[in-house]
């Protein structure tokens, strides 16, 4: 648990990047498409931090949508630097993950 | 906590970061809402849930070590030194680049003020070598100030050594005050009437004066409060990024991802 | 030359704060002047100048142990060793000569059938010669109550002490009662002057030189520190 922990730390803000690729999202939400993809609970202590840092680096925009009976909600998605980021980034990452496959002998 | 009271304490300690409250407490509101789980749980205490969202902004990370790239400021090789019959430093290296924070941690009596005082040339090892790229500012566990003296005479007197006019030392110490939560500095009596924790913003401070290339911070947090703390913490990584070699010594154990890089002091743990 | 006037003034600011310092320094002379203005009225010149080179060596001995604790972040700082202790002798011999004045100014008025050039010249002497002992003692004796104590023997021994052993010309003031000989005595020749003088010269060659040996190798940098 402890290292899948650490992995998961390393590729949240990727995974991020990816769960909205699928379409644009709001907090909770998205912390319910990485949980359903088999990443786990992510608890909301590390991901508004996560969306913020990708918010703050350019690779998300947001706004501010009026919430359907409800208080406002802030909604992510990609900008034109995220998607490539994503990108390039998932090419890095499988590249990364076959010379990891080849160490561990995985079939 | 209730769930209010969770967010209030949220929303307080952001605006005491001066950080607009509304967005992140909103969001957490909704988070909450939606997801049903208690705030402790899915968040964490206020406080800490605060620095991490303060940290996304400021872009310093809790999660993320970025590998430093700077030329070598400090080189420190294979120091030694003995106190009558026990060996406090054996061989021990250090080097810290441009734009680098290291941690020196270890047990107490594991020779981590030693270790900083030699690197600042403040004591001879019995062997070993340091070199040094640039000037140097240091700030001791505690001392260092002049009890008869304002906090403005302080930055006067320091400034002064390193070529700045009276104005600009003023202007800078007042500065660095300021960013450890002391905006009055300029009003403050004499050192010796400042209470132990304002006293050792005063000596953070002067170990900053004159822009030096190189910091060497022994525990200088003694005596600050939780937020004063996060603030000293959100200085060196400033100052990191502004292209600063930094070393921190630390028996916080816990502060160990907030630094690039970590030097074990204990004897027999890894160097 | 900056540098060094910048510690003076911080000095002298230190030394102002210090009110029971300053007290001492303007009253403890003039008790010692009024213990010996009646029938020895010639001893007065001897004891103020006694009084004001105890107190203002002591005020020496203070400043330079409070500066113990922020000389090496000045030195980082970019200060000289020499400018840091020529600084605090700086402000501390001003200190002395507004202490003087006043003093010399009372005597004159006082007392009469004495020689006030000689006077002046013990006053200033005794102003030169105090700082320099005061460093010397407080580079010696890092704690404050060996340092005071240090410095009553040596003002108690100045008083009792007959001053024709040899013994009393090892202390540090033994020429204010030489050259007080000159300046009460209508008989006394100029020689004493001379005699008085020299020892002062050594007096504060020997403690000044104490003082720049002290802090050079307290403060030196240090040779396994090489800065690119």
């Amino acid at each position: 648990m402890e290292r899948r922990a650490q992995w998961l730390r390393g590729v949240l803000d990727l995974c991020v990047l990816g769960a909205l690729a699928r379409g644009e999202s709001y907090g909770y939400e998205i912390a319910q498409r990485l949980e359903h993809g088999g990443l786990g609970t992510i608890a909301g202590g590390t991901l508004y931090p996560a969306l913020l840092r990708l918010e703050r680096l350019g690779l998300l925009a947001t706004d501010w949508r009026a919430g359907s009976g409800g208080p406002p909600r802030k909604y992510y998605r990609l900008s034109d630097e995220g998607a490539a980021t994503l990108r390039s980034a998932g090419t890095d990452w499988a590249a990364f993950v076959g010379n990891v496959n080849t160490f561990l002998e995985v079939p | 906590m209730t769930v209010d009271d969770w967010l209030a304490a949220l929303a307080a300690e952001l605006r005491r970061r001066r950080v607009d409250p509304a967005g992140p407490v909103g969001e957490a509101a909704a988070h909450l809402r939606d997801s049903g789980r208690p705030p402790l749980l899915a968040f964490g205490p206020p406080v800490a849930y605060a620095a991490a969202i303060v940290d996304s902004l400021r872009g310093a990370t809790l999660e993320l070590r970025r590998p430093p790239s700077g030329e070598v400021r400090l080189r420190a090789t294979k120091i030694t030194k003995r106190y009558g019959r026990s060996t406090v430093l054996d061989g021990v290296d250090l080097s810290v680049r441009a734009g680098e924070v290291v941690a020196l941690i270890g047990a107490n009596g594991s020779g981590k003020s030693t270790m900083l005082r030699i690197c600042a040339g403040l004591l001879s090892p019995d062997s070993g070598r340091v070199e040094l790229s640039g000037t140097v500012g240091y700030c001791p566990q505690d001392g260092g100030t002049a009890d008869f003296l304002t906090a403005d005479e302080h930055f006067m007197l320091v400034g002064a050594g390193r070529g700045s006019s009276r104005a600009a030392a003023r202007a800078q110490g007042r500065a660095a005050a300021a960013a450890l939560d002391w905006p009055g500095a300029e009003r403050a009596g004499e050192a010796r009437h400042l209470s132990g924790g304002t006293r050792q913003k005063l000596n953070l401070v002067l170990g900053q004066l004159g822009d030096p290339d190189v910091l060497l911070l022994d525990e200088p947090y003694q005596g600050f409060d939780n937020g004063t703390y996060l603030d000293f913490w959100q200085q060196v990584w400033r100052l990191r990024d502004a292209g600063k070699a930094i070393v921190v010594v630390t028996h916080r154990l816990s502060e160990l991802e907030r630094a690039d890089t970590v030097l074990d002091l204990t004897p027999g743990g890894p160097r | 030359m900056k540098k060094t006037l910048v510690v003076a003034e911080m000095a002298l600011r230190e030394v102002s704060r210090r009110r029971g310092v300053l007290v001492l320094l303007a009253l403890l002379p003039l008790a010692f002047y009024y213990s010996r203005r009646g029938e020895a009225y010639w001893q007065s010149v001897r004891f103020v100048s006694l009084g004001i080179g105890w107190t203002l060596s002591t005020a020496a001995l203070f400043a330079g142990n409070a500066a113990r604790g922020i000389e090496p972040r000045l030195r980082l700082s970019g200060y000289a060793t020499h400018q840091l202790y020529l600084g605090r002798l700086v402000a501390l011999w001003t200190l002395g000569l507004a202490l003087a004045v006043p003093y010399f100014l009372l005597i004159r008025f006082d007392l009469d059938d004495v020689r006030y050039d000689a006077i002046a010249l013990i006053l200033a002497l005794t102003v030169a010669v105090a700082p320099p002992l005061g460093l010397a003692v407080a580079a010696v004796l890092p704690r404050e109550l060996e340092g005071m104590l240090v410095l009553l023997t040596v003002v108690a021994m100045q008083m009792m002490l007959n001053p024709d052993k040899a013994a009393a010309h090892a202390l540090p003031f033994w020429f204010t009662r030489e050259i007080g000989v000159y300046a009460v005595e209508s008989g006394a020749g100029p020689d004493h002057v001379v005699r008085g003088s020299i020892h002062a010269a050594i007096a504060l060659a020997v403690f000044l030189t104490l003082v720049a040996i002290a802090a050079t190798l307290r403060l030196r940098r240090r040779p396994h520190v090489s800065i690119a």
